[in-house]
């Protein structure tokens, strides 16, 4: 349980961090409007919104590793199951990513976010099932 | 209890005996496996665009061989020009079967008169084209009207009902090609009648007109009669015609290929040294192991177990933790080309797509194996010398 706990903080700031440097606004690139004004483009708040998914996941973290009830254990890893399908919905669905693919969002932000996001979903449905049949004589 | 718990048990007892093994496995297996993987995906790529392009040759203007083959793979859109007098000149040789001549366009940089910025676009001339009559054959069952365009894999609009905006002129995207792994995925093919007419309507609606030349083209694709060398069409046509480079297919993106090679190459070695240094932690954490369980062993001949039963075993447990290492090493390399496949070709700069099932399964036997030969070469004599010690001698000690 504990070394799934770490890898789930560790999975959290990737998901906190990698974005932030992999979409197009950290690489300069933006929409031009006709008045010369720059929009950033969708892939910006997806980026963003990641963070919001990084810090419950990063709680549920810790949470697994210094709770030893089984009720938080079992709660702290659903919320690290739909803090994980919140993580690839994300750039897939709710937001998205720039559509072309030599756009560094698409190539790297996106693909890196599903791959953490799935990971995070596997450990987090590992760690609701070690707490489900976590005895009750050892809370 | 049965020879798997056996190794199962011996296994989880020493954790970081075994992760060490795991991970000597791992990059046996890994390492080869990604690099064989990449090269070979960039050689199937290849292969699928010079199968979609059918030529036997491909004629473009003089030194413009390179701009053109990065062009066709990475979709960077380079127009390069030629009199079109030498399709006839070229058509004229008795050799040639067939010809198609293609205009290279681009689509302008951020200007909201087009879709997409600095999109590839190739004009052909359907009445001698054979490079995309089969896919308009197989799907669309008849030739693409005006306004009509098709797009390579990763072409497509968030409406299916909407329209792609060309130099202000709305064109209708009929279809996809299949994946490449190269930029002709992301170019869009119209006729030239459809070019002519952006080209038209651009002066009014585009924020830079788009100049089409009419006695210009960008390159030619010759198909040849049976049975003709292509080197001595070649020849010919460097010989007979001016201005011209002309690339016979297998040639085709040589700098390519060349540079898939090279990296083959530099990697071996530095695969070479890795193999080496795995093999001797491995045979090195496989003496520890056997110095370290004489005891045990002898306690389990002394029980009855013949020397043959304590060889197996331990080349058994040797041999089950290379082919999870290896197992997990190749299975991390697939995921990762997998989910980073457009990465591989665009931070990369090299085409990519999975090879085909075969070859695949081929190069995933061979890095499990691999990984397999060598943690068992490398754990062998360390067993042999602890099975062949006698049970006393071994408890004794």
């Amino acid at each position: 349980m504990k070394a799934a706990a770490a890898s789930l903080i560790v999975l959290a700031l990737l998901i906190g961090v990698i974005p932030q440097f992999t979409d197009c606004q950290s690489q300069g690139k933006a929409i031009q409007l006709p008045n010369g004004k720059t929009l950033p483009m969708k892939c910006h708040w997806t980026a963003r919104a990641e963070i919001a998914v990084a810090v419950p996941l990063l709680l549920s973290g810790i949470l697994l590793i210094s709770c030893r009830h089984r009720e938080s254990r079992r709660n702290a890893a659903l919320m690290t199951i739909v803090s994980g399908l919140l993580g690839i919905l994300l750039p897939t669905v709710l937001i998205g990513v720039c559509a072309k693919p030599d756009m560094p969002c698409y190539a790297l932000m996106k693909p890196t976010l599903v791959l953490a996001g799935s990971l995070v979903v596997a450990l987090g449905a590992g760690c609701f099932i070690r707490a489900v049949r976590q005895r009750d004589a050892n809370p | 209890m049965n020879v798997p718990r056996l190794i199962h048990r011996n296994v989880t007892r020493n954790p970081f005996r075994s992760g060490v093994v795991f991970s000597c496995a791992f990059l046996l297996a890994a390492l080869p496996f990604a690099v064989t993987f990449i090269t070979e995906g960039g050689r199937a790529s290849l292969q699928r665009v010079l199968g979609r392009l059918g030529a036997d040759l491909l004629i473009v203007p003089e030194g413009a061989e390179v701009k053109v083959e990065t062009a066709l793979l990475m979709g960077k859109p380079a127009p390069v020009w030629m009199p079109r007098e030498n399709l006839d000149k070229i058509a004229r040789m008795p050799e040639v079967a067939r010809l198609s001549p293609q205009v290279h366009l681009a689509t302008l940089a951020g200007a909201s008169c087009c879709s997409a910025s600095e999109m590839f676009i190739v004009v052909y001339e359907p009445d001698t084209d054979f490079t995309l009559r089969p896919w308009l054959d197989q799907h669309l069952g008849r030739e693409l009207g005006p306004g009509e365009v098709i797009g390579g894999s990763q072409v497509f609009l968030p409406n299916p009902k909407a329209n792609i905006l060309v130099y202000g002129s709305p064109v209708s995207l009929k279809g996809n090609l299949a994946r490449s792994g190269t930029g002709l995925d992301q170019t869009l093919f119209m006729t030239s009648e459809t070019a002519r007419e952006v080209a038209r309507m651009s002066k009014t609606r585009a924020e830079q007109e788009l100049v089409v030349p009419t006695n210009q083209i960008s390159a030619i694709l010759v198909k040849l009669q049976p049975g003709t060398l292509p080197e001595r069409v070649a020849a010919r046509i460097a010989r007979e015609v001016s201005g011209v480079t002309v690339i016979q297919s297998p040639a085709l993106f040589q700098a390519t290929r060349r540079e898939l090679t090279g990296l083959m190459r530099i990697i071996f070695v530095i695969l070479t040294l890795v193999w080496l240094l795995s093999v001797t932690v491995a045979g090195l954490i496989f003496s520890l192991a056997a110095h370290e369980r004489r005891r045990e062993l002898g306690v389990l001949r002394a029980l009855g177990s013949s020397r043959a039963f304590v060889f197996r075993l331990l080349l058994a447990e040797a041999a089950a933790l290379a082919f999870a290492g290896a197992a997990g090493g190749i299975a991390l390399c697939l995921t990762l080309a997998f989910c980073f496949q457009e990465a591989i070709v665009f931070l990369l700069k090299i085409p990519f797509l999975f090879p085909p099932p075969l070859l695949l399964a081929a190069l995933v036997l061979g890095g499990l194996l691999v990984a397999l030969l060598s943690v068992v070469l490398a754990a062998l004599v360390p067993i042999w010398r602890i099975s062949r010690m006698e049970p006393a001698q071994a408890m004794r000690e």
